[in-house]
């Protein structure tokens, strides 16, 4: 019942591991960027794995697990501070199984697996997200935030609104799997 | 306009069957699938509204910090390490040096690491920019302040009478605990435990008019004498009722001239301001104290007809595994529902967007919002997912429905049912639920429109070479796709929404239960053992289809 979503092939780069990565997101410094596969990556996109610390050698400012969605229009950047009298990036962690909505500004520390977050929210810097959290529509979480387990969070600024039902592991595993198999390319360039 | 299935617990109804669902009662017996659970003992669906919860363990949500429930009383579930909520905007606090150092950096915000910088201390919201040194509360050092600020709670008036309260009643606790050995309810049966008498006691001395509570209503044996042996002395308050400080918000003769001489509005604290506070706090937005922050729960959850564990989460608060974890998830077959007829305008809109809009075009964005003309008929989809490891035969009927309760006019008729359903009449099979289905990505899983020409061949055609769409449609995997048939009433107007009794067979390893006929009443009747058997589940659902759109006037804002 669940309908296809279609994408022209031509818009999106799908990797070996089955990422599939719009030509019209902006991948800044895609050397520092990490996918771990059967990862979207939406048209407007803007993600800033050029934002690195400093210093010599490589270095991951964004990883991102298996299965995740970043919505159309979406920033990713990862968080800064200045730390005795040092200014610098930090990186940004992303887990398996999790869903950005379209425009969203993302500036997290870490968010952990099967985390949803909706659309047009703000997540501050050095925000954490643990497991199985929600962030509904239209949120916004200051920095330093920390966002427990199995929580829904909502509001301006975003507060626990209450618990997600135990099976949430499951269903947005599930949920996330199914986006992935519904986003195809239209069937006449198949 | 909702389009869904939702799931009934009979936990508040004397009958196995629920409300017909234009009750506004209905909404209250159903759920969402993943909200339930599931009782294997009683063969039963449990709900959040039925279960027994205990908690399991505190934790604090910000610091995540596991708090033993030993100290959570000593710190009064709050935590006690350096957790602040803003008292303003609930978010939570920063502290931070009165001296932030200056790096002549503009992107450098007062959040810095609270460690390094002078003295004095204080507690800041990077989201109101409220701070603590607002109310005159600072800090020498930038660590323990959780004990700083529980001292200032634990001097506060009403604290003080609560814990002399607590003083006074404590030796009639510690009595009735050691009499608790009774069953829990044992006051229903004439027997006042000490905590009641006493409150009871209390309310008819301090309230005009109220008798004391006599659980043997009128009768006055002996009973209320016995129970009165343990009557509690008189308590002494400490400070006069009313008399406490003027800053209270409890009505005190401050808050009027307060009120009267308001410039803004935001002078008042606001009622959400307030109510996270143990006591009544100040109506002054200007006497809001940062709080220490809330502690969260991790809960366990039991049947509360056998009082087997259904929920049992892991110790670690961030653990989002469970030792124990029965939901009705793994039970029932998940149902989901669509409107081909939405389906096909929201596609017909896609194609046609950017034309000017059309008479057509309208017809089809009110259909994609799920509204459904009166007079007309539509077909619905079903589509059930088998759980278990095992094939299942499913039987579905309609539980009729009922008109609204409205007076007969005069010389007119009685009122007829808005709609009428039809679904499938014959049992149809789903395939037993295999860790392959989902096994990595099926790509053809939604494939090939061949697929769908398939199905759409199963439909007959009626005498008026009418396409009929009632009855199995597709079946693949663990998952099967039903038709069903509304047919929508001249004078059918609001919500289409009907009860739908599901009955599904499935192989058991258990003896069959005698006169288990529908699974409603299961009883557990053991000495019959034979072969596997075939047993039997019922459950209602509540199928949510949308809005009927009245005939006269086809229009709606969108
Ligand atoms: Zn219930
Ligand atoms: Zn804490
Ligand atoms: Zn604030
Ligand atoms: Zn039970």
């Amino acid at each position: 019942m669940a309908q296809p979503i279609y994408y022209t092939r031509a818009e999106y780069i799908e990797t070996d591991t089955g990422n599939k990565v719009s030509r019209r997101a902006t991948i800044a410094g895609p050397q520092n960027i990490i996918l771990g596969g059967k990862t979207i990556i939406s048209s407007g996109a803007i993600i800033r794995g050029d934002l690195r610390r400093t210093g010599p050698g490589h270095a991951v400012v964004i990883s991102l697990g298996r299965y995740c969605l970043i919505g159309e229009g979406c920033v990713m950047r990862p968080p800064y501070k200045t730390y005795r009298g040092n200014f610098n990036y930090y990186p940004m962690k992303i887990g398996d199984h999790v869903h950005i909505g379209a425009n969203t500004i993302v500036e997290a520390a870490t968010i952990g697996n099967h985390v949803e977050i909706g659309k047009n929210c703000v997540i501050g810097k050095f925000t954490i997200i643990k497991d199985c959290a929600k962030i509904a529509d239209n949120t916004v979480i200051p920095p330093n935030t920390v966002v427990p387990a199995m929580a829904l969070f909502g509001g301006s600024p975003g507060h626990f609104i209450e618990d997600l039902p135990e099976s949430t592991q499951e269903i947005v595993e599930a949920q996330t799997k199914q986006y992935y198999t519904r986003f195809q390319p239209l069937p006449s360039e198949r | 306009m909702g389009l869904g299935v939702e799931y009934y617990c009979p936990c508040l109804a004397a009958t196995p069957h629920p409300p017909p669902p234009n009750l506004p009662s209905s909404s209250h017996s159903f759920h969402p699938l993943h909200n339930l659970f599931f009782c294997e003992e009683c063969d039963a669906v449990r709900c959040n509204r039925c279960v027994f919860v205990e908690v399991s363990g505190y934790y604090c949500p910000n610091c995540l910090f596991e708090v033993p429930s030993a100290s959570v009383r000593a710190e009064k579930n709050r935590c006690a390490r350096n957790c602040f909520m803003c008292p303003n905007c609930s978010n939570t606090l920063t502290v931070v040096p009165s001296d932030p150092p200056d790096t002549g950096d503009s992107r450098n915000s007062p959040i810095v690491i609270s460690t390094v910088g002078e003295p004095p201390f204080f507690l800041y919201c990077n989201h109101c920019r409220w701070d603590s040194a607002e109310v005159d509360i600072t800090f020498e050092k930038p660590t323990g302040l959780a004990a700083q600020l529980q001292k200032f709670e634990d001097s506060a008036p009403e604290s003080l009478e609560f814990e002399r309260l607590k003083e006074h009643f404590e030796p009639f606790l510690r009595a009735s605990n050691s009499n608790a050995i009774q069953p829990t309810n044992s006051s229903h049966h004439g027997q006042l435990n000490p905590i009641q008498a006493a409150a009871s006691s209390a309310l008819s001395r301090d309230i005009p008019g109220v008798s004391k509570y006599n659980p043997l209503g009128r009768s006055r044996s002996g009973r209320e004498k016995a129970a009165n042996r343990n009557e509690i002395a008189e308590y002494k308050a400490r400070v006069e009722a009313g008399a406490m400080g003027l800053n209270s918000g409890s009505g005190a003769e401050g808050d009027v001239e307060f009120v009267k001489h308001l410039e803004t509005v935001e002078e008042v604290a606001a009622l959400n301001q307030r109510w996270v506070n143990s006591w009544p706090a100040s109506l002054h937005t200007s006497d809001m104290k940062p709080l220490r922050i809330p502690l969260h729960s991790k809960k366990s959850k039991r049947c509360p007809s056998c009082r087997h564990i259904l929920i049992k989460p892991e110790q670690k608060a961030q653990s989002v595994r469970y030792k124990i974890k029965l939901v009705a998830a793994n039970y029932l077959p998940a149902i989901s529902v669509s409107l081909p007829h939405a389906q096909a305008a929201l596609e017909m809109m896609k194609r046609s967007a950017g034309r000017t809009g059309s008479a057509a075009n309208e017809e089809h964005s009110l259909a994609a919002a799920g509204g459904m003309i009166a007079g007309k008929t539509y077909p619905f989809h079903l589509s059930f997912t088998n759980p278990l490891y095992d094939p299942i035969q499913v039987r579905l009927h309609v539980q009729r429905a009922v008109p609204p309760i409205t007076v007969v006019p005069e010389g007119g008729k009685a009122p007829r049912a808005p709609f009428a359903v039809t679904l499938p009449s014959s049992a149809f099979p789903i395939a037993a639920y295999a860790e392959a289905w989902e096994y990595e990505d099926d790509e053809d899983m939604f494939g090939d429109e061949d697929d769908f020409e398939g199905a759409r061949g199963l439909k007959d055609r009626d005498g008026r070479g009418k396409t009929r769409a009632v009855g199995v449609l597709e079946r693949r995997a663990n998952v099967t796709v039903v038709g069903g048939e509304i047919v929508l009433g001249k004078e059918a107007k609001g919500a289409v929404k009907f009860n739908m009794l599901v009955t599904y067979t499935y192989r058991s390893d258990d003896p069959e239960p005698e006169g288990d006929i529908e699974g409603l009443s299961p009883s557990k009747a053991h000495g019959h053992s034979k072969a596997p058997e075939m047993k039997t589940f019922s459950f209602y659902t509540l199928v949510e289809l949308g809005n009927i759109i009245p005939r006269e006037d086809p229009k709606m804002d969108l």
